[in-house]
């Protein structure tokens, strides 16, 4: 299988993506090239559909088996960057990347920070240092464009309780109501990548779509890539599936004002307008703790940390006797102001 | 992290506060506060109550009395309390002093309840309306003594409220109190837990096109109104009916009160 690396013009060593200064940079000599201007080396070869798993490093001439899915790597003999074209070439051209912003020091403190904020993660976790591997990884996802004509009707009601006399009146006022809507939603994301967990990559969300730039190999220098395991078809159900929410909340937002809404007829056509291939920026951290292995998930560019921790009983057990207690102690002042006694 | 421990430590004791009754009642002599001469309770009853009356009655500093009559001379029940502060002088801390008073008139079956001096403003007519309401169906039964342990335990318990807050307020309520701090407890704590892995934070406008979205067309169409309407139940005194306040004895004691029949 082909393969491009990134060889420094200056002093031959191997070239990596710096997510400081957002440009291709060499380690030895400090030479940094601008992404946007220079030649992707994608166009330069001609790429074949083969299943072949292994290639061999420009560098050092080590060959390398490969998982079928990655798309960028490092080899595993030198440590040069390497990108493998055929997969990500074709129909596997991702058109968009938003590059990592966050590098591996920043995002190990981040990670920490995060362990150390978590009010009810075990003390041994928080301090322990088991980071067992982290991994700057271009995650595959398809950006959906969806458009939505949303037709409802129904019967809504606004009520007015008074008292006039020794009575209470209650006034209702009947409306028959109608919406026509038009939801369109552009760049909706969804993981296309097999070995992620699906809500994991959900609550990584939202990634800053201002930095989306076209996509170019250089960026994945020094990063893991991955093709995507199913495309834009496969996954439609999962994207109307998402929006669909948002659909509902955008429907009762717009009936707003009244006591009470039953829609009767609620009509929604989804369109499909686009899909866009696109690579994603996450860390990936595996940690030791107890004899088991947690995987955590980073936004490459917003720093925000996803994943389940630990959770200490102990902790738990105190926060709870300390929030209830105070707030017993709120309620006895509260009532001791109000007039009552102590018991 | 190390702040839940002292909340735990006022916590317990708050616990512990609310088991432990706050002092023993002193070994004083015991007072005749009952004075049933419609014969209602037994020895023994008389005895546990005349005792709880005492108990109680001391740690609000205010005689808590129950008369019973058959009421041979057929006098009001209101009249017969008042002469009987009157000529009795009862009080806790002198003679016509603070005093709680129930009248049972076993003739034309009327309860009349009486609060002086301390108990005058602690148990304003409305709080002796309160207890009345409580301790009528007890006595419609026949159940005297459950009756009387009632309006000796209540009338302990709205004199520990300031006067003029409804005493039967749910905030004042020790085990509403307990559970809404437990509840609040439970859910911070879920939410806490819940929330370990992180959140969603988009929502549906982040992915929403502002320019090409929106509301395109909407109809409000009025139909009709319907109006219902319901009687407000004025809160009725009980039994059979009642009413009825305070007033002044002919001896010039001023006193808050309530009346009712059972």
């Amino acid at each position: 299988m082909q393969v491009i690396d990134y060889k420094c013009p200056n002093c031959g060593s191997g070239m990596t993506f710096d997510s400081k200064t957002g440009k291709l940079s060499c380690q030895s000599c400090g030479r940094q090239d601008d992404i946007e201007q220079i030649p992707d080396p994608l166009k330069q070869y001609a790429f074949s559909e083969n299943e072949v798993n292994e290639f061999q490093c420009n560098s050092c001439g080590a060959v390398t088996i490969t998982e079928a899915e990655t798309a960028a790597t490092t080899c595993s003999f030198c440590g040069s960057a390497v990108v493998l074209i055929d997969r990500l070439a074709g129909k596997l051209a991702p058109a968009m990347v938003i590059p990592f912003a966050i590098n591996k020091e920043q995002a190990m403190q981040a990670f920490r920070k995060w362990c150390k904020n978590g009010r009810l993660t075990p003390k041994g976790f928080v301090t322990a240092d088991r980071i067992k591997g982290i991994t700057g990884m271009y995650v595959p996802f398809w950006l959906y464009e969806l458009h939505n004509q949303v037709e409802v009707e129904g019967h809504a009601t606004k009520v007015r309780v008074y008292v006039q006399g020794d009575y209470r009146y209650t006034e209702t006022k009947h409306f028959n109501i109608y919406r026509k809507l038009r939801l369109n939603y552009v760049k909706v994301p969804i993981d296309a990548s097999e070995k992620m967990n699906d809500k994991l990559m959900d609550k990584l969300e939202p990634f800053p779509y201002g930095q989306l730039k076209s996509f170019k190999t250089p960026y994945l220098a020094g990063y893991i890539a991955e093709k995507y395991s199913y495309d834009d078809k496969d996954l439609l159900p999962r994207a109307k599936d998402k929006i669909r929410e948002y659909i509902e909340s955008a429907i009762s937002a717009s009936v707003k004002g009244y006591s009470t809404v039953n829609l009767v007829d609620k009509q929604i056509h989804n369109t499909f307008a686009n899909a866009e291939y696109c690579l994603l920026p996450v860390w990936v951290v595996h940690y030791d703790y107890n004899n088991l292995e947690y995987t955590f998930a980073m936004n490459g560019q917003t720093g925000k940390v996803v994943g389940k921790p630990p959770i200490s009983k102990a902790k738990v057990l105190q926060w709870f006797a300390g929030i209830a207690g105070a707030s017993l102690l709120t309620l006895k002042l509260v009532s001791w102001m109000m007039g009552g006694g102590l018991l | 992290m190390r702040k839940p421990l002292w909340i735990v430590a006022v916590l317990s004791f708050f616990i512990m506060l609310t088991v432990v009754p706050a002092h023993k009642a002193e070994a004083a002599e015991i007072k005749k506060l009952i004075y049933d001469d419609a014969n209602l309770l037994s020895e023994e009853e008389y005895d546990k109550l005349n005792e709880l009356a005492n108990k109680y009655g001391a740690k609000r500093e205010t005689d808590i009395i129950i008369i019973t009559s058959t009421n041979s001379e057929n006098k009001d029940v209101v009249d017969m309390t008042e002469d009987f502060y009157d000529n009795q002088a009862p009080g806790y801390d002198k003679p016509h002093g603070n005093a709680a008073i129930l009248t049972l008139d076993m003739r034309n079956r009327d309860v009349y309840l009486a609060g002086f001096y301390k108990a005058e403003t602690y148990l304003d007519d409305e709080r002796l309306d309160k207890i009345r309401n409580k301790i009528t169906p007890y006595l419609t039964d026949g159940n005297y003594a459950a009756a009387f342990e009632k309006y000796i335990k209540t009338s302990y318990k709205y004199m520990d409220f300031k006067p003029g807050v409804n005493p039967d307020n749910i905030l004042f309520n020790i085990w509403f109190q307990l559970g809404a701090a437990v509840a609040i407890g439970g859910i911070a704590v879920g939410a806490m837990a819940y929330n370990s892995g992180g959140r969603v934070t988009v929502d549906r406008r982040t992915y929403e096109d502002a320019q090409t979205s929106g509301i395109q067309d909407r109809q409000d169409q009025y139909i009709r109104t319907t109006v219902t309407k319901s009687k407000i139940e004025k809160s009725s005194g009980g039994g059979g009916g009642g009413g009825g306040g305070g007033g002044v004895t002919g001896g010039g004691h001023s006193h808050s009160g309530s009346r009712g029949s059972f």
